[in-house]
């Protein structure tokens, strides 16, 4: 498809109203002439009326026929002007059939255009009564004023109005266009500011300050779309590197033990005891590699299926049963609080339940409570598990969903969980259509989240 | 148990035939989906354990096929964790699905849950060993002993007498005895099966309930040291 530019756009809009502005002015300039015209047409005629109406009023002399038609044919010398007379009396008519012309003048009031005699020539006509004198019967004197001249004062403007019009259009047209590019000039710069933008200079943003208002909030929204895209792209690449780290552990100690056992003849027991503590690592290695596709496909967007309506405060306590040894282990326990009913997918309910009482077991200090708090919310419940603990700061709290975070990066890296407990909390969560939480307060933390209730029941 | 296994990844196909081969089973392997519809539709078989991806014929157009000719029970194996891939194998007829990567023991465990489906033998006493688990009093005892055992203890020993024999993951132990169905990285498993053994075996000569490292528990009287 071909690409539309703004600058000639802008050139096109402007000069269509330009033309459509010039040709208004136009045509009210040429209606202001076409009156002026008209009215010194009428003022030319009344004249010519003028000049024989006098004439007739006041002659008072015998001859008075004859010095009429001398002065008629004095007037109409130029050949622009046409008088008419009639009269009962054939002696006082004058010109081509005057009785006509006389009715037509009578019925109109002002003055008429009409062709007239053979080379219908367009004339203004206009007609007066005169009253009987001793001199003369009662007469219709018409006077007729060719309007060819005025017409062609006409034609010539606008002749030339036409092509001052389009011209100055045009010119609008240029000088828009121009404009235009000078007034887009920023877009040019926010493309080269994006230009730069690329996987190694990813702190590059547009140039806010140079931005004019139109496009400021274009650029705020550009550049934190591009905050969020490189927060996730540091995500990735830090995640890539946990993983690789988290893989590496499990794989060295396989290839060691592996290499260090062939190197000599060993015997069956001996070799028994290499291959299930390699079977141990695999295992690890698993478990990291289910639970990251797992998270994956909650990341590609993959809601709960198999929903179902479920007392959470029932899974719960399901839950806690499955803990029982670990807590009388531990000497910890357990208060379940509050009941809501949600739509659940139960098995990752449970899972969800599970890491955070994990979480829990492994923080809360011998012998104390834990909390496993539920609510119904107005979009579905929430449910959180609290335990004793050391104060967290608020940008652990933050991290602490993210995967392979732990809060306590000297702890070994023990067998449970992998750092990846609460990522999955968060994946469980979102595949409901809810979310994580963490706050940690007068010694208490808390971690939960929530169930967005019958929105992730929708999908089969 | 008569084992079908359609799978073109050699290695997976290989110690498939070798561990069920020596867990008694007769096994058939076919390398891809022509020769597995072959050998699916033309001879019986208990269970047929079928990847989702094979060269020739896919595994779910294998499966539809077979479902038009016979019912022989399918367990599917996907590397795919696609939703999709599940939902549409459980939609094609399969009886059931493992993602991998999998365990033998897990495999070996659905293989009998599919083959076991129907002819539930219900014995009332279970016998291993020394060890008298009664189903109906919720009672054990050993040589004589009665053994106090808390409601999930007694669970988890019934789990175990039933199967004896068996190696039970503790993937499955969870499921069955907690009813807990994901893969747990909890120990609580470890901490229960270390409470039930030090009830049933600490005080006795010769244990009874033993770990496979790396794969689960069994509970079965071994003559000698092993």
């Amino acid at each position: 498809m071909q690409r539309r530019s703004i600058a000639l756009r802008l050139a096109g809009m402007f000069s269509a109203v330009a033309l459509a502005g010039f040709a208004l002015i136009g045509l009210a300039v040429h209606e202001l002439l076409a009156r002026n015209l008209a009215h010194h047409q009428q003022e030319l005629v009344d004249d010519r009326i003028q000049d024989l109406s006098y004439m007739l009023e006041h002659g008072r002399s015998a001859d008075l026929v004859d010095r009429v038609h001398d002065k008629i044919a004095a007037l109409t010398g130029d050949g622009r002007t046409q008088y008419w007379l009639w009269s009962e009396d054939p002696a006082w008519r004058y010109g081509v059939d005057p009785r006509n012309i006389a009715e037509v003048t009578r019925s109109a009031s002002g003055m008429l255009r009409m062709p007239v005699g053979a080379g219908q020539k367009q004339l203004a006509v206009a007609g007066i009564d005169i009253a009987a004198t001793p001199a003369h019967p009662p007469l219709r004197l018409v006077a007729g004023v060719d309007t060819a001249p005025i017409n062609q004062i006409l034609r010539r403007f606008e002749i030339r109005l036409l092509p001052v019009i389009l011209c100055g259009a045009l010119l609008v047209a240029a000088l828009s266009y121009r404009v235009a590019s000078v007034g887009l000039r920023p877009v040019a710069q926010l493309s080269a500011d994006a230009r730069r933008i690329g996987p190694n200079t990813r702190d590059q943003r547009l140039r806010m300050p140079a931005l004019p208002l139109e496009l400021a909030e274009f650029g705020s929204s550009f550049n934190s779309a591009l905050d969020r895209l490189d927060a996730a792209y540091t995500q990735l690449e830090s995640f890539n590197a946990d993983v690789a780290h988290e893989l590496r552990t499990p794989l060295a100690n396989l290839i060691g033990q592996t290499q260090v056992t062939l190197a000599r003849e060993r015997g069956a027991v001996e070799l028994r005891e290499v291959l299930q503590s390699n079977l141990e690592e695999l295992e690890r290695l698993r478990t990291i590699v289910s639970d990251m596709l797992f998270l994956a496909r909650a990341e590609r967007g993959e809601r709960a299926a198999r929903c179902v309506a479920t007392s959470l405060s029932h899974e719960v306590g399901k839950t806690v049963e499955f803990f029982d040894v670990l807590l009388d282990d531990a000497g910890l326990g357990v208060d379940i609080e509050g009941d809501a009913t949600a739509i659940v997918e139960t098995s990752l309910f449970h899972r969800a339940v599970t890491n955070l009482l994990q979480n829990a077991i492994q923080h809360a200090p011998r012998g104390a409570r834990i909390e496993a708090h539920i609510e119904g919310t107005p979009e579905g419940a929430l449910v959180s598990v609290s335990n004793p603990s050391d104060p967290v700061a608020p940008e652990q709290l933050l991290r602490l969903f993210d995967r392979f975070y732990r809060v306590d990066a000297s702890r070994p890296n023990s067998n449970a969980n992998h750092g990846l407990g609460l990522a999955i909390v968060k994946a469980i969560a979102s595949m409901h259509g809810g979310r994580v939480f963490a706050h940690s307060q007068d010694g208490i933390m808390t971690v939960g989240f929530t169930l967005g209730g019958n929105r992730g029941a929708g999908e089969a | 148990m008569k084992i079908l296994i359609i799978e073109d990844e050699r290695k997976t196909a290989d110690y498939l035939l070798q561990g069920l081969t020596e867990q008694g089973c007769s096994v058939d392997v076919a390398y891809d989906g022509i020769d597995g519809q072959h050998l699916a539709v033309h001879h019986d078989h208990d269970v047929i354990v079928l990847d989702a991806m094979l060269p020739g014929l896919n595994g779910f157009e294998l499966l539809r096929s077979l479902r038009a000719v016979k019912n022989t029970p399918v367990i599917m194996l996907t590397a795919r964790d696609g939703v999709e891939d599940r939902v549409r194998g459980l939609r094609e007829g399969a009886d059931d699905y493992l993602i991998k990567p999998f365990s033998f023991v897990e495999l070996f465990a659905r293989l009998q849950a599919l083959t076991r489906r129907g002819r539930l033998h219900e014995a009332t006493l279970l016998r291993v060993g020394p060890l008298h688990v009664d189903l109906n009093a919720r009672r054990a005892q050993r040589e004589g002993l009665r053994i106090d055992l808390t409601a999930k203890e007694f669970a988890l020993l019934e789990l175990l007498a039933r199967r004896q024999g068996e190696i039970l993951s503790k993937t499955t132990i969870a499921e069955l005895v907690w009813d807990m169905h994901f893969d747990s990285t909890t120990n609580v498993v470890e901490v229960a099966i270390k409470r039930l053994r030090a009830k049933i075996d600490a005080p006795f000569a010769a244990p009874l309930l033993h770990t496979i490292r790396g794969m689960g528990y069994v509970l079965e009287e071994r003559s000698t040291n092993s």
